[in-house]
C-alpha cells in the first residue's frame, strides 16, 4: 500500500519553551528514503515525534494519506507507522527474540498471545538485520550497536508502511552503518516509506532520496535533493560553523567536513 | 520464550502454592481432623453441631482465603508498581498507601471508634484506614498527573514524602494514645489474617478481584512500557492511561488489603523478583504466576506463624523473617543486569 505521511505547516513548541519549529512542511513517501539532518538541538527528534503522532503540533496538521493522523486510533496508527526513538532504556531483561516479538504488539488479538505467524515475522526481521546469531542472548548484555540492530528488527516486526528512525546507526561500526542504510534502501524499494535522522551527512548524501535540513531555532531551512541541500552555504548557516563540501576522489560522492577553528584561522 | 524446564518449574510453583493453601486449611493452633470433619459433614451435621466442621468452615477457610487474596494482590501490585516506577525496589507500599492506611487505623484507635459502626463489611478502624489510603492515592495522583504522563520520579518523591508525613502522624497518635490502645495499635501494624466468618473475606474478595483482573489485563502493555514510554506509545499503547490505571487500581487494591489484614510487608517486593527468576520478565506470564505464588507464600507464612512458636506470631514478622534472608540469597544468585534505569 503506498503511503504518504506529511507535516502540513506544522508548528511545535514544548511546554514552557520557544517554538522548536514553525510552519514546517516535510513528507515521507512510500519508496523513498527521507533523511533528516541538522545540528544538535535543531529539532530532528521533535519533528519525528510530531510526524509519528506522539506530539501534537500547536498549529498545522500531520496527514497520513490525506487524512489527519489524529483521526486514526493509536493501534491503526502503529500498524501504519513505526517509530524508533533515539534513546531506548529498557528495565527488564528479555531475550533478543522476545524483544523483537514485542514489535508485534499492534497486530495481536485481544488476548495478546503470539501466533505462529507473529514468530515467523520476528524470525524474518532478525534475519534482515543480521541478528539471528543473537537470538537467545539477553538484550541487556548486548553491545550498543547490537542493541540498535535488534531494536531496528523489533521496529520492522511491527510491519508498518512507514518507518521513522531516530539515529538508528549512531552506535554502529562503519560496516554495519552501511549495511543498515543499504537495508533501508532495499526496504524503500519494496515499498516502505522511510524517514531517518542521522548525523552522518556523507551517508545521508549517498543513501537518501531527499533531505530535510534543520537549524536550531529556525526549523527547516532547506529540503530537496541531497545535492541541493548539502551546500557549503546552507550547511554553514545550519551548523553556525564553517562546513566544507568536496567530491570524494574515489566514489565521486559528496564529502563533507567541519573545519576546526585552527584551520579556519589559517585560511 | 519459556524453555521446557522453565514451564515445568512454573507448573511446580503453581502446584506448591495451591498445596500450601490446602495445607493451611489443615494446620493450625488447634488440631482439626479433616477426616472427622468430612465424616461429620457426610453424617449431615451442621457446623454448629460439629466442632471440627465449625473450626474448618468458620476459622480456617476464611483465614486461608484472606491470606490467598492478600498475598496474590500484594504480589501482583508489586509487579505492576515495579514496572510503573521503573524501579526494582518498588513495592505496593512505596507510594505511601500502607503508611497512610496505618495512620487512618491509628486515628480510629485513638478516638476509640473500634466498634462504632460497620459498613459493607468494614469496621470503623478498617474504614478509616481505607479512607486515609485513598486520600494518599488521590493526592499523589493529582500531583503527578499535572503533566500528560505520570513521571515515575514525581510519583516516587510524592509517595515517599506523603509516607513520611503519615509516619509523623502515626507518631503523634502514639503520643496521644493510652497504653492499652498502644498495644492494639502495635498489633495492628504487625498484620494478621486471623479473620473469622465470611463478611470480611467476601468484602475483600468483591473489592480486590476486579482490580486483579484489570491489572492482569495490563501485562502486555507493561512489557512495552519497560522499553520506555516513547517506544510504547509508538506501538500504540496509551501510556498515560496505562500509568493511571496501574497506579489507581494498584493503590486501590493495596488500600483494601491493608485495611483488612494490616501492612504485611515484603510479599509485594520479593514474590515478583523470585518469580521473575523462573518466568523471565514478560508480564503476561510473570503476573499470573506471581499472583498464585504470592497467595501460596502468604499461606505458608501463616502456617509458620501459627505453628513455629507457641501461641501465634504476627504474620508480618514471619514474612519479613522468612522473606528477607531468601531475598538476600536471590540477590547473590541473580545479577540484576536489568533495572539500569
Ligand atoms: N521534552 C522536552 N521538553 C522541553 N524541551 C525539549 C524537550 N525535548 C527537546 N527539547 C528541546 O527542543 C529542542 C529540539 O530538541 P530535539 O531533541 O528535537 O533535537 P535534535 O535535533 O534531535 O538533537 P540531537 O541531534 O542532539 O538529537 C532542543 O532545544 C531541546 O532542548
Ligand atoms: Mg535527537
Amino acid at each position: 500500500m503506498t503511503r504518504c505521511l506529511e507535516a502540513d505547516s506544522a508548528t511545535f513548541a514544548y511546554e514552557d519553551g520557544l517554538d522548536v519549529f514553525t510552519n514546517v512542511c516535510a513528507s515521507v513517501h512510500s519508496g523513498h528514503v527521507t533523511g533528516i539532518v541538522g545540528p544538535n538541538g535543531s529539532g530532528k527528534s521533535t519533528l519525528l515525534r510530531v510526524l509519528c503522532g506522539l506530539l501534537k503540533p500547536q498549529a498545522g496538521h500531520v496527514m497520513l494519506d490525506r487524512k489527519r493522523l489524529s483521526s486514526f486510533s493509536s493501534l491503526e496508527r502503529a500498524r501504519a507507522l513505526a517509530f524508533l526513538p533515539q534513546a531506548v532504556v529498557p528495565i527488564f531483561s528479555l531475550s533478543v527474540f522476545e524483544v523483537v516479538c514485542l514489535g508485534r504488539y499492534p497486530h495481536l488479538g485481544p488476548l495478546r498471545g503470539l501466533r505462529p505467524h507473529d514468530r515467523h515475522v520476528a524470525e524474518r526481521c532478525l534475519h534482515d538485520t543480521e541478528t539471528v546469531s543473537l537470538r537467545q542472548r539477553d538484550f541487556m548484555t548486548l553491545s550498543g550497536g547490537e542493541r540498535q540492530r535488534v531494536l531496528l528488527a523489533s521496529i520492522l516486526a511491527q510491519e508498518p508502511d512507514v518507518l521513522l528512525l531516530d539515529e538508528p546507526t549512531s552506535a554502529l561500526d562503519i560496516h554495519h552503518q552501511v549495511e543498515i542504510f543499504a537495508l533501508l534502501r532495499r526496504l524503500a524499494r519494496n515499498g516502505y516509506g522511510i524517514a531517518v535522522v542521522t548525523h552522518d551527512l556523507d551517508h545521508a548524501a549517498h543513501f537518501c532520496d531527499t533531505l530535510v535540513l534543520l537549524a536550531p531555532g529556525k526549523g527547516v531551512i532547506a529540503s530537496g535533493l541531497p545535492e541541493t541541500v548539502l551546500t557549503e552555504s546552507l550547511l554553514t548557516t545550519a551548523y553556525a560553523a564553517p562546513i566544507r563540501v568536496a567530491e570524494h576522489p574515489v566514489t565521486g560522492a559528496p564529502l563533507i567536513w567541519a573545519e576546526t577553528p585552527e584551520e579556519g584561522n589559517e585560511c | 520464550m519459556l524453555t521446557r524446564a522453565r514451564v515445568l518449574l512454573v507448573f511446580a510453583l503453581i502446584v506448591v502454592s495451591l498445596g500450601l493453601a490446602a495445607a493451611s486449611l489443615m494446620i493450625g493452633t488447634e488440631t482439626v481432623s479433616v477426616h472427622q470433619a468430612w465424616a461429620d459433614w457426610r453424617a449431615g451435621m451442621t457446623r454448629y453441631e460439629s466442632p471440627s466442621l465449625s473450626i474448618l468452615i468458620n476459622q480456617r477457610l476464611p483465614r486461608t482465603l484472606a491470606a490467598l487474596i492478600a498475598g496474590a494482590g500484594l504480589a501482583l501490585v508489586g509487579c505492576g508498581f515495579q514496572a510503573l516506577l521503573r524501579n526494582p525496589l518498588a513495592t505496593p507500599y512505596t507510594l505511601g498507601v500502607a503508611t497512610a492506611g496505618s495512620l487512618g487505623a491509628y486515628i480510629a484507635f485513638v478516638f476509640e471508634l473500634g466498634g462504632a459502626f460497620r459498613v459493607l463489611g468494614f469496621s470503623a478502624v478498617e474504614a478509616s484506614a481505607l479512607l486515609f489510603a485513598w486520600a494518599d492515592m488521590t493526592v499523589i495522583y493529582l500531583l503527578a498527573s499535572r503533566r500528560a504522563r505520570l513521571s515515575p520520579f514525581v510519583l516516587l518523591l510524592a509517595g515517599v514524602t506523603l509516607s513520611m508525613l503519615a509516619s509523623s502522624g502515626i507518631m503523634l497518635m502514639r503520643y496521644f494514645a493510652s497504653p492499652d490502645r498502644l498495644v492494639m495499635m502495635e498489633r495492628w501494624l504487625m498484620g494478621g489474617v486471623d479473620i473469622v466468618g465470611y463478611e470480611a473475606v467476601v468484602a475483600l474478595a468483591i473489592g480486590v478481584t476486579p482490580c486483579l483482573l484489570i491489572l492482569l489485563a495490563q501485562g502486555g502493555k507493561l512489557d512495552q512500557l519497560g522499553f520506555g514510554h516513547e517506544l510504547a506509545a509508538g506501538r500504540g499503547v496509551n501510556v498515560p492511561r496505562l500509568q493511571a490505571v496501574t497506579f489507581l487500581v494498584g493503590s486501590l487494591t493495596t488500600a483494601l488489603i491493608v485495611s483488612k489484614v494490616g501492612p504485611i510487608g515484603f510479599v509485594g517486593l520479593i514474590v515478583p523478583h523470585a518469580v521473575r527468576t523462573v518466568t523471565g520478565s514478560r508480564h503476561r506470564v510473570l503476573m499470573p504466576v506471581s499472583l498464585v505464588a504470592g497467595g501460596g507464600f502468604l499461606c505458608f507464612c501463616d502456617i509458620v506463624a501459627r505453628k513455629a512458636l507457641p501461641g501465634e506470631t504476627p504474620i508480618g514478622i514471619v514474612t519479613a523473617l522468612l522473606g528477607g534472608p531468601f531475598f538476600l540469597y536471590l540477590l547473590t544468585r541473580r545479577h540484576f543486569t536489568d533495572w539500569q534505569a
